[in-house]
């Protein structure tokens, strides 16, 4: 295994996530797009970490952008939530209102 | 890397790098204000954040220990703001009139083994963002937003917001570009949707946290191409790695180089989502009217500077300031700034245009605030081009002293846009709690009901648009001059500055149509009166705005350049 395997692991989930956001029409799902491209990175961290000069950097950055990607789910699954209960979907395209 | 050290050398290595030497010794000196004498621990440059942590924590063990009745949440929060902010003017006087010949000291100076940097620029921006902070929690306290009930939590958010930001204006390391850059935004997304039960405020913060989290995972995997390729994600370093990544003789568009121009690209969007640049400006105008207008004010004023901070320390790390004037990247970044001066033109344009068809006042002011970062990042434009210009300028002091000048005009535009936006916004909110609308066309008559309102709005107002003698003209004037003088190294540079100037003209009529409900239409029948009595907090609070746009304008737009003219040059020492 190279390093060019582990960081084509990290573009497929990157696209794959991109898409994602860009496609779905459930919040939650552009949620775990936004996901899916976090851990892209995170795997193209820990690959470099290992890899090239980058070394324990990598590792350390990637422990501290899994605990943000937890923070930053747990505030947009609560404001999904509240954006439930006054429209009673998550479907994103029904966030109309403000426009112009 | 550390690898010949035993785990306790290590240990203490961190200790006296987090503590210092003799903590206590300095901070005695720093405080009585005798001697500039100098940290040597992280702790105490860290200090002014430290009370911002400090603050959320005591706003919710008030919560905890079900002390609001006693002392409520709104005076924890202004009393914490108060004291960061004088700890933060008190370093930013120590370390003007450091002298490095007698002191010993050399700036600038690392944080916590080298993830953040504490020089002039950094101090100069914790003043800039806790002065804000404090004057947006007296309007909340004014206003009335946050509820007895809610406040501790609103001002956990805000605060939380604001350490996010002080971390972004001093970030070192590409690590904590992107710490800084969600702890700012993930508190962000919560205040938006603070007024749970509306349709419109919890459908803005559904856009916000959606389009915001994506731009952040852009930009979090542009950073892990850059650090993974240059084998570093500390900012010194990142200029002599890219030149030898890429190596010396003529640049040609292989696998690296594209790699680390798509890393950079990816960077500048997270880095243009907080702006509000075109094409990323979109949630902007729909977070604005959504969110409460004070938290719209934050936003537009607050997450700008800190962004436009972050932006400058992004970009001169991969320019470096200290190598010969002919890196292999020169060209690339040359184009590169002029490549933003013309999405500065283009987003420039864009608000002022859309500003015309708006009703709202929010969303009016959103669509300035989007064309005003516009402006701003015309001096970011002009700085990369000056900087760049090697084979026009061979001498680098030369063109660092044009690149600071163009920083210096940036600084000061930020400076007025704090006073100037605020006013709008406090003045808008102060509207709203009286006749419970935010439609321009329910202003009509307030001249005669609330002159000191309407007078401060005339202020801000005329400062936006940039007319003499508010201050707004004065940072114009300044950012308009860096790129005229951009404009001798390539005609573009020229050409943004004269969308620039028709898009001044532009801007008038929409501010104007403001005014014109304030002080020519006639009050709509059986509109409710605003009234806010004369020598009141607001009636203080609002005049003293418009005064101290009027006085950056004036009297003070002297010295505060020559401030903001010493604090870019220390980014280049």
């Amino acid at each position: 295994m190279d390093l060019s395997s582990y960081l084509l692991v990290g573009a497929v989930l990157f696209v794959a996530g991109v898409v994602c956001m860009a496609t779905k029409r459930n919040g939650i799902g552009v949620l775990m797009g936004v996901e899916l491209v976090l851990n892209g990175a995170n795997i193209n961290f820990v690959a470099f970490a290992n890899y090239t000069r980058l070394g324990l950097d990598g590792q350390v950055i990637s422990l501290f952008v899994i605990v943000l990607a937890a923070a930053e789910a747990a505030v947009a699954l609560a404001i999904a939530l509240s954006f439930y209960n006054n429209h009673l979907t998550i479907d994103v395209d029904q966030a109309n209102q403000l426009q112009g | 890397m550390v690898c010949d050290m035993n785990f306790s050398e290590l240990l203490s290595r961190v200790v006296q790098d987090t503590v210092g030497n003799n903590p206590f010794g300095d901070l005695s000196g720093v405080l009585s204000g005798k001697q500039p004498t100098f940290m040597d621990g992280s702790l105490l440059m860290f200090l002014p954040e430290l009370i911002v942590v400090g603050t959320i924590l005591a706003l919710l063990f008030v919560r905890l220990l079900d002390l609001d009745k006693v002392i409520s949440g709104q005076s924890v929060a202004l009393l914490g703001a108060t004291v960061a902010l004088l700890v933060a003017v008190v370093q930013f006087l120590a370390i003007k009139n450091l002298d490095p010949s007698t002191s010993g000291v050399v700036l600038p100076k690392t944080m916590f083994t080298g993830l953040l940097v504490y020089d002039a620029f950094t101090v100069f921006f914790k003043v800039f963002l806790l002065l804000f902070l404090q004057l947006v929690v007296y309007l909340t306290q004014l206003t009335g937003l946050p509820d007895r009930d809610d406040a501790p939590d609103f001002y956990t958010l805000l605060f939380g917001s604001t350490l996010g930001m002080l971390l972004m204006i001093s970030s070192n390391n590409l690590l904590m570009v992107f710490l800084g850059i969600e702890m700012t935004s993930v508190p962000s997304y919560a205040m938006v949707g603070f007024l749970k039960g509306r349709r419109t405020s919890s459908e803005a913060a559904f856009k916000y946290v959606v389009y915001g989290a994506g731009a952040a995972g852009v930009m979090l995997y542009g950073i892990s191409l850059m650090a993974g390729l240059l084998g570093t994600a500390s900012f010194p370093e990142m200029a002599a790695r890219l030149n030898l990544v890429i190596g010396s003789g003529p640049l040609k568009l292989d696998a690296t180089l594209l790699t680390l121009l798509l890393s950079i690209v990816m960077i500048l969007v997270g880095i243009a989502f907080k702006l509000s640049i075109f094409p990323f400006h979109f949630w902007g105008p729909d977070a604005f009217e959504g969110a409460a207008t004070e938290v719209a004010g934050f936003l537009s004023v607050a997450s700008k500077g800190a962004a436009f901070a972050l932006l400058i320390r992004v970009l001169l790390a991969l320019v470096g300031i200290d190598q010969a004037p002919s890196g292999v990247m020169t060209p690339v970044f040359f184009y590169l700034g002029i490549a933003i001066s013309v999405l500065a033109a283009v987003t420039a344009t864009f608000g002022n245009l859309a500003a015309y068809s708006q009703n709202n006042i929010k969303r009016l002011l959103a669509y300035s605030t989007i064309a005003h970062a516009g402006y701003m990042l015309m001096a970011v434009g002009a700085m990369m081009v000056l900087l760049n210009a090697s084979k026009h300028v061979p001498d680098p002091a030369a063109r660092w002293e044009l690149a600071i000048r163009a920083i210096e005009g940036l600084l000061f535009y930020l400076w007025v846009y704090m006073f100037m936006n605020l006013g709008a916004f406090a003045v808008a909110a102060l509207i709203r709690n009286e006749l419970f609308s935010e439609d321009i066309t329910d202003f009509g008559g307030l001249w005669t009901q609330a002159p000191v309102l309407s007078f401060t709005m005339a202020c801000c107002m005329f400062s936006l648009i940039g007319m003499p003698p508010f201050g707004g003209f004065t940072g114009k004037f300044m950012v308009f001059s860096s790129l005229f003088q951009a404009g001798h190294y390539h005609w573009a540079m020229w050409g943004v500055l004269a969308v620039a100037g028709i898009n001044t003209v532009f801007s008038l009529f929409y501010y104007v149509r403001v005014l014109k409900f304030m002080f020519i239409a006639p009050a709509k029948d059986g509109a409710r009166r605003v009234r806010v009595p004369a020598w009141s907090a607001a009636w203080f609070f609002v005049l003293s705005l418009a005064v101290l746009v009027l006085l950056t304008g004036m009297w003070g737009a002297a010295p505060l350049s020559a401030t903001a003219h010493e604090v870019a040059a220390a980014l280049f020492p």
